[in-house]
């Protein structure tokens, strides 16, 4: 009997050793991110894993923008994008969601299907129309016109949302139209307010796009002004050939800054992720 | 475009060409049988609804008819006309001393000719289903009439929008948002792919026209001036599979094998270990993809450490490396698997979380009977919970390997500026042995601006996406699949 | 479109009806863009006041945005209307940006030049150095004002290691490298360094008439040597421990690790080499190399870096008179004193200042074997691939056959058509 209980707790530490390791290993090169923003030298250290000497001068030098440098401005200017991708995009991602899974009318099949087809085509492909696209209305270095690229299309993504939509009990909705109300009060009245799961992942998900391009940033902010940058250019660009030298821990440091908000945003929308796909998934 | 439809099946497509077959015969139905008015409803738009006094509805649309017209006269014909040759006339330019400005004469704009014909077709295109609609909704109120039936007041109208036609009110800006980020966007480059749109025909300053077919016959490889373009593309595209498939099923698997470790019993303090493994993809890509990217470089940490070690004399001795570092991210090969391999570290943390998502779902009573019968937990996890998993994320897996043949970032910020091919006949073609179809059709625009091989390209990754997609939803969907796990 | 045609024509008419009575708008506030590298802000932005106060009868409005000078041409090409009025790029990019009518001709405006900064454009050649003129200069046009001469690369090195004998040829240099323990670096995986042996060798690159490059790498060079050798003594130095070969843009990382004793690089580098090698920083010509049977002069591009403007610049006047202002004799000594770019302006050259550079006196020393770079856009995939080849040590000294198929390849991916 003690022999079995033994083993069992030897089985146990085993076990948790292989996840601590995996741990370990996965966060190999959050850990050097983090050390090296702390590094005292500029430039990329290659000779050792930890900096020889450490300080916070990057994170200093960060909050007193240079030329090149501009982090808290840039961090303004995603914010603000950030917020109005995030309420367009939530609207248009919970609108066709609605649409495509509570009502039925005529269009709803082929609807699905084009949306289906134009996911297939690669994106960066589109890019260069797009661009000309916006500078023949005149939005090529504007936030709205960014904002725009980000959320305009993001109806597309709707099918998680639908999904979930999917599982909202019918019954409900019958009976609230037996009572007289129009379909947008169910939507707003019943259907919305059994969905926080997938509210709160549309939200921060579309919040989070801002934060994670560079391809299509460059490319409609190209006039070069440093201050009307997002974070991932202005960072991105600080690793340019003649500059990385001098600016590889400072991108560390904003690598850093920015990944904490993000993180904590990951952390809150998991829960719903998990909940929204699967809920999606098992019953649609 | 819904005819090229997958998924739904045969029935879908026979319903699509029903409801177009409908929609003309009603028209059919309306012009033949409708009144004088119905009738004057094919010239003057708002004249049906003005009959039935409707006047708002009339003036609307009387408005947009006279929209469309202006539209038409004012911007269509600027640049329809020149469609087929794709504009003329070169940019010419004289320099007046008085107001220091260059005078320009009035050139054509090849790429601005394509786009706005485009845009011209597109917003006839709507206006002629308008146009249908309208007559037959003419000739709907004409018989409404005849038989005394309710006329909607304007009112009324308003409130069906957020009624039992609602649905139109949620969808109007969303699909107009697709219609001009993606669809118009993707339209435009299907047509730019049979021009010769490239550095030698750049607009404002040249002029591109259409030359048929040429780029996708110089990209399988028939003669043409691109001599090496098929022997890239087939390279590349090999690699793009092998990619999309292994990118795919490793994290698939390894992230169903962690979230297995994570939630077993056995696990003490699941949701820090799991926290731990999600930071890594709570890091921007752009972050830690460039960061991954130079502690992998040839003269990067990992180097360092390994030369320090002996590692590298090691690999040297076996023959594994010539070079005095290890080319992790610079040699074919070494390449290709830490690409993969450094996938397996963004994209596993993420599976996780969805496997763990399904997981906890699983039918806890197919699982106690199981243990009751005294299956092992291998036998519990094959028979039960892989069937299980594969039934609620196979969707996912297909999707996933689509998003994967056009997985850009991972490869463009591993590569970019670092791998260096010394394949002589990719570089002749400007590709390298470790570039997907979309980086390289992206490098191709950014870098050599070679726009109507760029396009070709886009097509057939597109073509490759759909018959994947089509041939296993197909697999997939014949089973029955409501019902089972219900 | 005839009736905008009309419109158009009407309204030009009514422009040089209005400029014949002499009413120039001299009250209209001229709105410029400027591009220039993200280390040059602060100058640029002292040079535009600079600008100004030269010409105080107009009101500008100039804004200042980053491009580096290196990726010029990828950001014009994208988009030429977008681009900046006034941008800095690098003299390799002048072909592709004048086919593609990003630069206009600068000699149809001399005129404009006389009548508002007083000077032709003849006295901006005779101002700099003849070399950038021509580099700046199309089938005898000028495209482009010279703004600095040292894009080009020569040797650093760290005189407490190396005698002023060990870094004459490469033989010496790996030599007396491996003695104490250090590599050379040179970028090989890249066609504007690895280009110089073979320019050192006698071969050539040139520009045909449709855009296409001319090389000949694959034959026998003006001096008698073959393709064949030069690959050989190539890959003889990289094949040798002490010397390494540096990834393109990796170089001031490696010399910050401080593995290197001597280093193949340019002007952007002496900051980082002075911090480096401390009291022992130096710098020269690069060293000769083994060809054969004899020792010949390593050869080296000599680049250079050009203001120019966009032909499709809204107020074009006065962008010219912008881009020959930052270009001229003041702005090119500012740049020299607060960056260390070494100039173009030849009395800016003479200066003591300059003449006692340590890094600029190098570029001069090796100017003598520099060679103005003509290739067009399909040489660098190839002729990187070509180093690369050389650097993995992918091809054998003792295998003439595969060397010259290689060269051949070369050839063949280098003059291909452009599409």
């Amino acid at each position: 009997m003690k022999k079995m209980k033994s083993s069992r707790t030897s089985s146990i530490v085993l076990h948790n050793l292989l996840i601590a390791f995996l741990a370990f290993f996965w966060l190999i090169p959050i850990i050097w991110l983090v050390c090296t923003s702390f590094s005292a030298y500029s430039g990329m250290n290659t000779s050792t894993f930890f900096p020889q000497e450490w300080s916070i001068v990057n994170y200093g030098k960060l909050f007193h923008p240079d030329t090149v440098a501009q982090f808290p401005q840039w961090f303004m200017n995603t914010f603000i994008i950030a917020c109005f991708t995030c309420v367009i995009s939530t609207m248009f991602v919970l609108m066709v969601a609605y649409a495509t899974s509570v009502m039925r009318f005529p269009m709803r099949k082929p609807l699905m299907n084009i949306a289906v087809i134009l996911n297939l085509f690669p994106g960066m492909l589109a890019m260069i129309a797009v661009y000309f696209i916006l500078k023949s209305f005149n939005l090529t270095n504007s936030y709205i016109g960014l904002i725009m690229v980000y959320s305009a299309s993001s109806g597309l993504g709707y099918l998680i949302a639908k999904g979930f939509f999917d599982t909202v009990p019918r019954a409900l909705c019958e009976a609230a139209r037996i009572d007289g109300c129009s379909e947008a009060r169910i939507f707003w009245q019943v259907i919305l307010p059994m969905s926080r799961p997938i509210i709160v992942y549309t939200v921060i998900s579309s919040f989070l796009v801002p934060w994670m391009d560079f391809v299509y940033a460059k490319m409609i902010l190209n006039a070069g002004i440093s201050t009307k940058y997002t974070v991932a250019i202005g960072l991105y660009k600080m690793l340019d050939k003649s500059l990385i030298n001098s600016y590889f821990t400072q991108f560390c440091a904003g690598g850093v800054l920015v990944s904490i908000p993000i993180s904590v945003l990951f952390f809150i929308m998991q829960k719903f992720y998990v909940e929204g796909i699967t809920g999606g998934a098992v019953k649609g | 475009m819904a005819n090229e439809n997958k998924g739904g099946a045969a029935a879908a497509v026979g319903g699509f060409f029903r409801a177009i077959g409908g929609f003309f015969s009603d028209f059919g139905t309306a012009v033949v049988k409708g009144d004088a008015f119905t009738r004057l409803s094919l010239v003057w738009m708002g004249a049906g609804y003005a009959k039935r006094k409707q006047y708002i509805k009339a003036l609307l649309m009387t408005l947009l008819e006279a929209g469309i017209i202006l539209f038409t006269v004012f911007f269509a014909m600027q640049y329809v006309p020149k469609f087929g040759s794709l504009g003329t006339v070169e940019p010419e330019q004289v320099f007046n001393m008085q107001t220091m400005k260059n005078e320009w004469n009035d050139y054509d704009n090849s790429f601005q000719i394509l786009l706005f014909s485009l845009f011209s077709f597109v917003v006839w295109f709507a206006a002629f289903v308008v146009w249908v609609k309208n007559v037959i909704h003419a000739y709907h109120l004409q018989k409404k009439e005849e038989e005394g039936g309710h006329i909607n007041t304007f009112r009324e109208d308003l409130h069906s929008l957020i009624e039992e036609k609602f649905h139109i009110t949620l969808l109007t800006l969303p699909v107009l948002g697709v219609v001009i980020f993606t669809m118009i966007p993707i339209l435009l480059l299907i047509f730019v792919a049979f021009t010769n749109y490239d550095q030698n025909h750049m607009p404002p300053t040249s002029l591109f026209t259409w030359t048929g077919w040429t780029n996708f016959i110089s990209l399988f490889g028939g003669g043409g001036l691109t001599s090496t373009f098929g022997y890239a593309f087939v390279r590349i595209l090999g690699w793009t599979l092998v990619w999309a498939f292994f990118a795919t099923f490793t994290t698939y698997i390894g992230g169903i094998l962690l979230s297995l470790l994570l939630n077993s019993r056995k696990t003490r303090l699941p949701k820090l270990w799991r926290t731990l493994f999600i930071i890594t993809i709570a890091v921007p890509q752009f972050v830690s993809l460039l960061l991954v990217r130079n502690f992998f470089s040839n003269g990067g940490i990992v180097n360092t450490i390994c030369a320090n070690i002996g590692l590298t004399g090691f690999l040297r001795d076996i023959g594994l490396v010539s070079t005095s570092y290890i080319p992790f991210l610079s040699a074919p090969g070494w390449a290709h698997v830490m690409i993969i391999l450094i996938n397996i570290w963004i994209g596993v943390p993420y599976q996780m979380l969805i496997a763990t998502g399904v997981l906890m779902n699983l039918p806890s009573d197919q699982l106690e009977s199981a243990r009751v019968d005294g299956a092992s937990p291998f036998q519990v996890f094959k028979s039960i919970t892989m069937p299980y998993l594969l039934f609620v994320t196979g969707p996912a897996l297909v999707t996933d390997f689509v998003k994967n043949i056009n997985n850009f970032n991972v490869i463009y910020l591993l590569t970019q500026d670092v791998y260096v091919t010394t394949n002589q006949a990719m570089a002749n073609s400007q590709a390298k042995e470790v570039d997907l179809l979309v980086t390289w059709l992206f490098r191709l625009t950014q870098e050599y601006y070679n726009y109507k091989m760029a396009s070709a390209i886009g097509i057939i990754v597109f073509i490759i996406c759909a018959v994947f997609t089509l041939i296993a939803f197909n697999r997939m969907i014949k089973g029955d699949r409501e019902g089972t796990y219900q | 479109m005839k009736m905008s045609k009309k419109v158009a024509a009407s309204v030009l008419a009514a422009a040089m009806a209005l400029s014949m009575t002499g009413a120039a708008s001299a009250e209209e506030t001229i709105s410029l863009t400027l591009w220039g590298a993200e280390e040059d802000q602060a100058l640029l932005a002292e040079l535009v006041e600079g600008f100004k106060e030269a010409y105080p009868d107009q009101s500008f409005d100039i804004q200042i945005g980053v491009e580096s000078e290196s990726t010029a041409k990828d950001t014009v090409l994208t988009d030429i209307e977008a681009a900046a009025d006034v941008y800095a790029f690098a003299s390799d990019q002048i072909y592709d940006l004048v086919k593609a009518g990003a630069l206009a001709k600068l000699d149809d405006y001399g005129e404009a030049l006389q009548g508002v900064a007083g000077k032709t454009l003849d006295d901006v050649k005779a101002a700099n150095d003849a070399g950038s003129v021509e580099a700046a200069s199309v089938d005898g046009s000028l495209y482009a004002f010279p703004m600095a001469g040292d894009n080009g690369f020569f040797l650093y090195y760290d005189s407490s290691v190396l005698s002023e004998e060990d870094v004459a040829s490469w033989d010496s240099l790996l030599a007396a490298a491996e003695a104490a323990g250090k590599q050379v670096g040179m970028t090989l995986a890249s066609g504007w360094y690895n280009a110089s042996f073979f320019y050192g060798a006698g071969f050539t690159t040139g520009l045909n008439e449709d855009g296409t490059t001319a090389i000949d790498w694959n034959g026998t060079s003006a001096d008698g040597y073959t393709g064949v050798q030069v690959v050989q003594s190539m890959l003889n130095i990289a094949g040798n421990p002490a010397f390494m070969a540096v990834a393109d843009g990796d170089i001031s990382n490696q010399l910050a690790s401080g593995a290197l004793c001597a280093v193949v690089s340019g002007t952007w580098d002496a900051v980082t080499a002075q911090e480096v090698y401390g009291d022992g920083y130096a710098a020269t010509k690069l060293p000769t190399y083994t060809l054969g049977e004899e020792q010949v002069q390593q050869g080296s591009v000599a680049g250079y870096k050009f203001v120019g403007v966009n032909a499709y610049a809204d107020n074009f006047g006065w962008a010219v008179m912008l881009a020959d202002y930052l270009t001229n004799e003041a702005s090119q000594q500012a740049r020299f004193d607060q960056r260390e770019i070494g100039p173009t302006n030849l009395t800016v050259v003479e200066s003591d200042s300059v003449k006692a550079n340590t890094a600029i006196a190098a570029l001069a020393e090796q100017s003598p074997y520099g060679v103005v770079q003509l290739v067009g856009g399909k040489y660098w995939d190839p002729a990187a691939t070509m180093g690369e080849l050389i650097a993995q040590g992918k091809l054998s000294v003792d295998d003439e056959a595969g060397i010259q198929e290689a060269l051949d390849t070369l050839v063949e991916g280098v003059t291909a058509p452009i599409e």
